[in-house]
């Protein structure tokens, strides 16, 4: 497998947010920062200083590259913690909990890097939120691993066909960064115009 | 949000901390936050910091550079937007094809349309004269749809603008001020002199929406390819000319916010030009026009001109890339 060919982690998330949105960022390269974006990536500045430590019984590495050549992922982790020689990922988020468990798909995609990375298996992981302090286990179940590795398939399509996968208008959209460039509801709306003379 | 317009020769333009800071002769004409900039245009000579000139790059606001006259120089561009999908169906829709004849058809309808909306809105303010004109601008408006020649459309174009043109004088309700007809390089008169200016401006706007889109500006459908020229711009802003600049043109002359003091013209030539004290006041109504407020007839919602520009770009490009059934022109009564 050429290294292009290396699905980022963080595109899983998006894809699993929102197909369009995506593509957008992926695929059309339109990343522009908005508050929440910019805050997260303050957050992440912090979190990916690389380094290593020991709290209490866990051994904790930050920032570190996250590959496995079996799923054709790559990706950098927030943080990787060890206890009893069993390893975590944690994946730090801004604000609290949504209502959408994308992150906890993005957890699960470290977690299948790094068993490849050290033949080990993974059973649980952490999505830690920012603002209410709180620390969310993942279980790394079958059905997750399956949604996870469905959603690298789905998204590597995507990446290499370039296909747009239309903008469907949800709830999801109102707190979507990329609105006004995706204006989700303009097809709908052209539809139904009618020009005056 | 605005564009800062830098109409004072020799003035330096620099940035402190987050903000722009415009000085000349040792005084700050202005310093405002760069997160409230979305455009910069130096009519004239300017000096810009190496520091002020990155940030610029950095934020993705595109800086201009015009002569006194408003005459388009050249323009710093942040690094364009990466989205290759757009360029690539706006070059497949190149030529005559169904796509390029349909937005064609978009543009010179958009500006026709509010063409003669100028003109009803004048006849029901009790301007005589005019009937000849909006029937000649229904003539050449009704079989837009039904010609698929771009040539063509270009002649429906001409005998629309000529018939709007025609009329354009009568709507000056300033004795001071008058048009007889549209001409350019150089202006010759007041009116035709701030129509050019305003056009100029607008083609910076336009341009800028364009880019921030990712389409590629040296492309278009109506204006077709000539070397240097933005055409896309020129095609979009076919719509927006009515609407923004010869409203506010007629609404700074009728409501005597500009006198024939603010005005000059060289000798020999004729050419008229504003005074710089006339280019401030003229920039000033111009940036408030384009921040003034509408409901837009398709997305259904308040917006200002300035955010229009894009969202028609946008919808361009959402047809263009076969997202929708047509282009919406943007027409307003
Ligand atoms: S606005 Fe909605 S449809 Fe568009 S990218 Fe965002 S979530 Fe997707």
């Amino acid at each position: 497998m050429i290294e292009a060919d290396y699905i980022p982690i963080a595109a899983l998330n998006q894809y699993a947010y929102c197909p369009h949105r995506c593509w957008r960022m992926f695929c059309a390269g339109e990343f522009i920062d908005n508050q929440y974006t910019l805050e997260g990536t303050g957050l992440h500045d912090r979190v990916h200083t690389l380094g290593s430590n020991h709290r209490e019984e866990t051994w904790q590495v930050r920032a570190i590259w996250l590959k496995s050549d079996r799923y054709g992922l790559i990706g950098k982790s927030d943080l990787i913690e060890e206890t009893d020689g069993q390893l975590c990922p944690v994946e730090y988020k801004r604000g609290h909990r949504g209502e959408f468990d994308n992150d906890e798909l993005q957890v699960c995609a470290q977690a299948l890097c790094l068993e490849d990375m050290t033949q080990t298996t993974i059973t649980q992981g952490f999505v830690y939120y920012a603002q209410s302090h709180q620390r969310q286990p993942v279980e790394i179940s079958p059905a997750l691993r399956e949604d996870a590795i469905a959603t690298i398939t789905a998204v590597r399509t995507l990446l290499h066909t370039g296909t747009m996968p239309p903008p469907v208008y949800t709830k999801r959209c109102r707190g979507c960064s990329l609105y006004a460039q995706c204006l989700p509801q303009a097809a709908t709306k052209v539809g139904r115009y009618k020009e005056t003379l | 949000m605005g564009t800062v317009y830098i109409s004072t020769d020799d003035t330096f333009i620099g940035k402190t901390d987050e903000r722009l800071r415009v000085r000349a002769q040792k005084e700050t004409l202005l310093d405002v936050p760069l997160i409230k900039v979305d455009g910069v245009v130096i009519l004239g000579r300017a000096t810009v910091s190496p520091a002020a000139l990155i940030e610029l790059l950095e934020r993705k606001i595109p800086l201009s550079f015009m002569t006194g006259t408003g005459r388009f120089l050249g323009r710093l561009e942040p690094e364009l937007n990466k989205n290759i999908f757009v360029r690539s169906a706006q070059w497949q829709a190149a030529g005559e094809t169904d796509r390029s004849i349909h937005a064609v058809q978009g543009f010179i309808r958009g500006k026709l349309k509010n063409y003669r909306s100028t003109l009803l809105r004048a006849q029901r303010e009790g301007i005589d004269g005019l009937e000849a004109g909006i029937t000649r601008l229904e003539q050449a408006t009704n079989p837009i749809n039904q010609t698929s020649i771009i040539d063509a459309l270009r002649g429906l174009e001409w005998a629309g603008s000529a018939a709007y043109f025609g009329h354009f004088g009568r709507l000056i309700r300033n004795g001071d001020f008058s048009f007889k007809t549209r001409c350019r390089r150089p202006p010759t008169d007041p009116v035709n002199a701030l129509l050019s200016f305003g056009y100029a401006l607008l083609g910076h706007d336009v341009q800028g929406a364009i880019n921030i889109v990712g389409f590629d500006p040296y492309l278009g459908y109506l204006h077709t390819q000539r070397y240097g020229r933005p055409s896309l711009a020129l095609d979009l802003m076919e719509e927006f000319r009515p609407l923004v600049v010869d409203a506010m043109v007629l609404s700074a002359i009728n409501r005597k916010a500009l006198t024939p003091s603010d005005f000059a013209d060289e000798p020999v030539s004729h050419a008229v030009s504003l005074t710089d004290e006339g280019r401030r006041k003229f920039l000033r109504l111009y940036e408030q026009k384009k921040q003034s407020k509408f409901k837009h007839p398709v997305m259904g919602r308040q917006c200002t001109y300035q955010e229009a520009f894009e969202i028609q770009a946008r919808l361009l490009a959402k047809y263009l890339m076969s997202e929708t059934e047509q282009y919406p022109p943007l027409v307003l009564r």
